[in-house]
């Protein structure tokens, strides 16, 4: 293998040249070299990386004199030193904003999502065997993750990042004692010979060679690619012994335009990953063996088995590196960024901005060691498993009534409250800028007359016990059918006695009124609040000295009574204090005393603050007949 | 009413109980030190009666000779039983220069707790349709900015108060049904909990939107309390209604817990994290256990098995594990409210 200068970590010092031609070469997003640092072994960090993605807001102190090749690795060493300012933290920043950043640097809002999650690969660190790049070189195999967006975090920790950076295919391979991880934003099915295009025609390039070739000077930017690919494809020719045909047709196509056409090899597409989602398939790979390429296998299972819900996450709680790590500056900042892209309901601005805020001041106590072995001094003890509580009846009774009863105990007395004390100045009153509140308060008021309306409908009933709505509605339709009842039957008898009747109140103003009330009570029933009668009544009105007659309607609180009953010494009197008794201003009085038989028609107002029930009166009404 | 020595079931030298003569629920300690002597620490308690009359109480705490008593004439009536106390977070701060003492309940109250009395501050009502105030389950004073509270309240909205000003900073419409519990992030960062089981964070800076960072399994499982860990914001606890569990998120991986912890043999009632650690939590509940809980690194298939517990006999309402008193947890239970020895 040709390779550059290693640095102390066996990283070649061309290895970001390498990854730009690699990831440019294939027309994809970005590359990662994750590699195992001398001080921490057993972790993946991010070693090196080139980033080929779209860029938002493009920051040079030379603009213009640079060719593509310079700017993509001048941008992704712009991301390399925002990363690095961002490391130190935000408040030196604040202090010596200028001396921390020339002016050509760049600030986390010139940031595309991808440079984002680019910039944000930057902190992760990952155990061997976890996350990809872990996997990847545990079982030193290949996997392609298609839909990585979509993945479980399972299997892919950074799968929030990747969609909000749209980012849907990562591919890691081993290489060099780490792992090359490549991603794009676009669906590319898994390909054997795109990795094995890229190891032979990429990476093992000494890329001296490439930088040295004038005419990356004047390449045009549109063509960018393809120019590149061609002089891969020239420099491959040159220094390796595989010749290779590179397909640069469809520069802008890039799950189709970089097939590697090698040693007449079909492509290898593994049939049955079109349209699955979140599928992680590992390829086994023989390094040696370019045409084993074939040896698909769907490990997906092995990805996801050993992989826990968190296990890329660096947190305390999930992973026990955080204790030994030895930068826990990065670690937190890794935490930070990693954030900045965590998206669970499309309010990621918002999501962003508080978790920065959040994550910026975590600071790290722990509690003294005789925390761990208990204090003898403790009132706590070891904690012992056997230990058997009988059940107490009413689950945490008191913390329910705190947030459930406490309240409605308020509700009461601040109703009772406001209407007395209308002018409390000490309360103050919010302008609310949330548009929903006038929802919330037109809802409250919808409420407030319904109430008021069920309690307009219980006064009206005979009976007044009951106070929840159902039983009130149930009463109500039970009454209702009652006087439907009565009105079918009084309509009968008053067509078998009109004639009667209608001998008997000829001369009489009052009582023609009274046979009018009932000719139209099935109208009044429905254009009125309450009609009621008695219908017994009716029986033998002129002999019986029982027969007493009371309808009351009632239309809000207007109220009109008619009665016939038997005529007694003050009787009309007594009538007129029961009904002042009731809080029943009387406008109307009309009576007459026609053998006997007291016929009275009132119209009244009802002046109490409380609409006084139909049954109420009537019941008043009638004990006065009868005690008379 | 005095410490009492005949809890024979304690060693009295790792806890000090107080008993009441009525039922405890609200309790906070004070952060306050200054003009009070060396190592006393007052403690607020409310009763819990279920009727208008209710009563606010400051105790003092004695380390050194382990006692806990009344202070005379620091006492205050209260209407109904206050939901939730909290004295000022760094008093020394205030523009007063005694301690304050907020209480909820039909609305924020502030209180001037002075050496020999407590006179009435504010009344802090934020509706502006009516002097009617929907009663409120509970609030949090924001430690980094001490002028704000945050209040949370049946009628599904919180309320941010500039508490200085005695006027209300915003008031949002947090929840789809009644919001039972507030906790402080940062200083313009809150998060709430409510009856629609949902756990959200809301960014001052950014009214329009909130985060949904955890639902109940079950829909509509009220969430009854919330505790952010202060000391990695990252983390913030949570308890059900009726459940054993104590649900911990990790606010970066929205929607999936990172621990549940499920050891108590009744439902969960109180949750505090440790002020001096950020991987420690204690819990309460109707099994009469406190445990203290390690978050582990890594979870063991079995689940987590508290560090420790303390049995109180009786379930156990209230717990609060304070910076000021980092060393103690207040636990109410009962007519009793019990300082336990870390």
């Amino acid at each position: 293998m040709a390779m550059g200068h290693q640095d102390q970590d066996g990283v070649p010092d061309n290895l970001r040249k390498q990854l730009a031609l690699a990831v440019r070469g294939i027309q994809w997003s970005y590359a990662i070299f994750w590699s195992t640092p001398v001080t921490q072994p057993g972790v993946l960090v991010w070693s090196d990386g080139y980033y080929n993605g779209d860029i938002k807001t493009r920051k040079t102190v030379q603009a213009g004199e640079v060719n593509e090749d310079q700017l993509g690795l001048q941008r992704t060493e712009q991301l390399r030193e925002l990363y690095g300012s961002l490391l130190t933290g935000e408040s030196e920043e604040d202090l010596q904003p200028q001396a921390k950043r020339p002016s050509a640097s760049l600030s986390p809002e010139d940031l595309t999502d991808t440079e984002w999650y680019f910039l944000v690969c930057m902190s992760f660190v990952f155990n061997v065997g976890q996350g990809l790049p872990g996997k990847t070189l545990a079982t030193n195999e290949t996997i392609w993750l298609c839909n990585a967006h979509q993945a479980e975090s399972r299997i892919f920790s950074r799968s929030l990042l990747a969609k909000s950076a749209s980012i849907q295919t990562v591919v890691c391979f081993p290489y060099l004692g780490g792992v090359i991880e490549l991603g794009v934003t676009e669906l590319v099915l898994e390909d054997p010979n795109l990795i094995q295009q890229i190891k032979n025609s990429f990476l093992e390039v000494d890329p001296s060679v490439i930088s040295k070739r004038p005419n990356y000077v004047s390449n045009d930017a549109n063509n960018d690619i393809n120019v590149i690919s061609q002089k891969l494809d020239h420099n491959v020719l040159e220094s390796d012994a595989d010749p290779v045909e590179i397909n640069n047709s469809s520069p802008h196509d890039s799950s189709n335009g970089f097939v590697a056409n090698q040693e007449g090899e079909d492509s290898l597409m593994v049939a049955g990953l079109i349209g699955e989602t979140s599928q992680a398939q590992s390829w086994k790979f023989m390094d040696d063996n370019m045409s084993n390429g074939a040896n698909n296998s769907l490990n997906s299972s092995d990805c996801i088995s050993q992989n826990y819900a968190n296990c890329e996450k660096l947190s305390p709680l999930s992973s026990g590196e955080k204790e030994t790590k030895p930068c826990p500056l990065e670690h937190q900042e890794h935490d930070q960024k990693k954030l900045h892209h965590l998206d669970h309901q499309g309010d990621d601005a918002q999501y962003q901005a508080v978790l920065s805020t959040l994550l910026k001041s975590s600071d790290q106590l722990t509690l003294g060691p005789h925390f761990r072995n208990i204090n003898k001094k403790s009132s706590f003890a070891g904690w012992k498993t056997n230990i058997k509580m009988p059940s107490l009846g009413t689950a945490q009774k008191l913390l329910k009534k705190v947030l459930l009863e406490v309240p409605r105990m308020h509700d009461g007395v601040i109703h009772k409250l406001s209407r007395e004390n209308h002018k409390k100045n000490s309360l103050w009153r919010p302008e609310v800028d949330d548009i929903d509140k006038s929802r919330v308060i037109s809802e409250r008021r919808r409420r407030e007359k319904i109430n008021e309306r069920f309690m307009h409908l219980a006064s009206m009933l005979p009976t007044g016990s009951k106070v929840d709505k159902i039983s009130l509605l149930d009463e109500t339709i039970e009454y209702m059918k009652e006087l439907e009842r009565r009105v079918q039957e009084l309509e009968a008898r008053s067509a078998r006695r009109s004639n009667d009747t209608a001998e008997q109140t000829s001369d009489n103003c009052g009582t023609s009124k009274f046979n009018d009330i009932k000719g139209s009570l099935p109208n009044k029933r429905k254009a009125c609040d309450m009609d009621e009668m008695e219908p017994e009544s009716c029986n033998g009105i002129l002999k019986c000295s029982s027969a007493d007659t009371i309808v009351i309607n009632m239309i809000n609180k207007e109220v009109s009574i008619k009665m016939r009953c038997l005529w007694s010494e003050g009787l009309l009197l007594k009538i007129m204090e029961a009904l002042t008794d009731l809080q029943m201003d009387c406008h109307t009085v009309q009576s007459s005393n026609i053998d006997g038989i007291l016929s009275i028609s009132i119209e009244s107002k009802s002046t109490g603050s409380k609409t006084v029930a139909v049954g109420t009166l009537r019941e008043a009404l009638q004990r006065v007949v009868w005690k008379s | 009413m005095e410490n009492s020595s005949q809890e024979s079931h304690l060693r009295s030298e790792n806890s000090v109980t107080y008993d009441s003569s009525y039922p405890i629920y609200a309790m906070a300690f004070s952060s306050f030190t200054s003009s009070l002597p060396n190592r006393r620490r007052r403690i607020a308690v409310g009763s819990f009666i279920e009727e208008f009359n209710n009563r606010v109480d400051i105790l003092s705490f004695d380390e050194d000779t382990l006692t806990l008593k009344p202070v005379p004439n620091l006492s205050f009536e209260h209407p109904y039983p206050p939901t939730k106390l909290m004295f000022h977070p760094s008093p020394s701060a205030s523009l007063k220069s005694n301690d304050i003492l907020a209480s909820s309940g039909d609305y924020l109250r502030l209180w001037e707790v002075r050496d020999t009395s407590i006179e009435p501050l504010f009344t802090l009502n934020n509706s502006k349709t009516s002097e009617y105030c929907a009663p409120l389950t509970s609030f949090d004073w924001n430690e980094v900015e001490p002028r704000r509270i945050g209040t949370s309240s049946i009628d599904t909205t919180c309320t941010i108060w500039d508490v200085e000003k005695g006027v209300v900073e915003t008031q949002l419409i947090a929840h789809d049904k009644e919001v039972y519990d507030i906790a402080w992030g940062e200083a313009g960062v809150f998060a709430s909990v409510s009856a629609d089981g949902s756990v959200r964070i809301f960014d001052l800076r950014d009214k329009e939107h909130s985060t949904i960072i955890y639902e109940s399994p079950q829909p509509d499982t009220p969430l009854l309390r919330l505790a952010w860990n202060k000391q990695d914001l990252r983390y913030m606890a949570t308890i059900l209604m009726d459940s054993n569990k104590i649900v911990i998120l990790d606010i970066r991986s929205p929607a999936m817990p990172v621990a549940e912890l499920e050891r108590h043999q009744a439902s969960v009632n109180a949750i505090a994290w440790a002020p001096q650690s950020c991987r420690h939590i204690c819990s309460a509940g109707d099994d009469g256990q406190a445990l203290i809980w390690e978050l582990p690194t890594v979870a063991g298939p079995n689940g987590i098995d508290p560090m420790s517990m303390y049995s109180a006999g009786a379930e156990i309402n209230q717990l609060q594990w304070s910076a000021a008193q980092r060393d103690w947890i207040a636990i109410a239970f009962s007519n009793k409210l019990q300082l336990l020895k870390v």
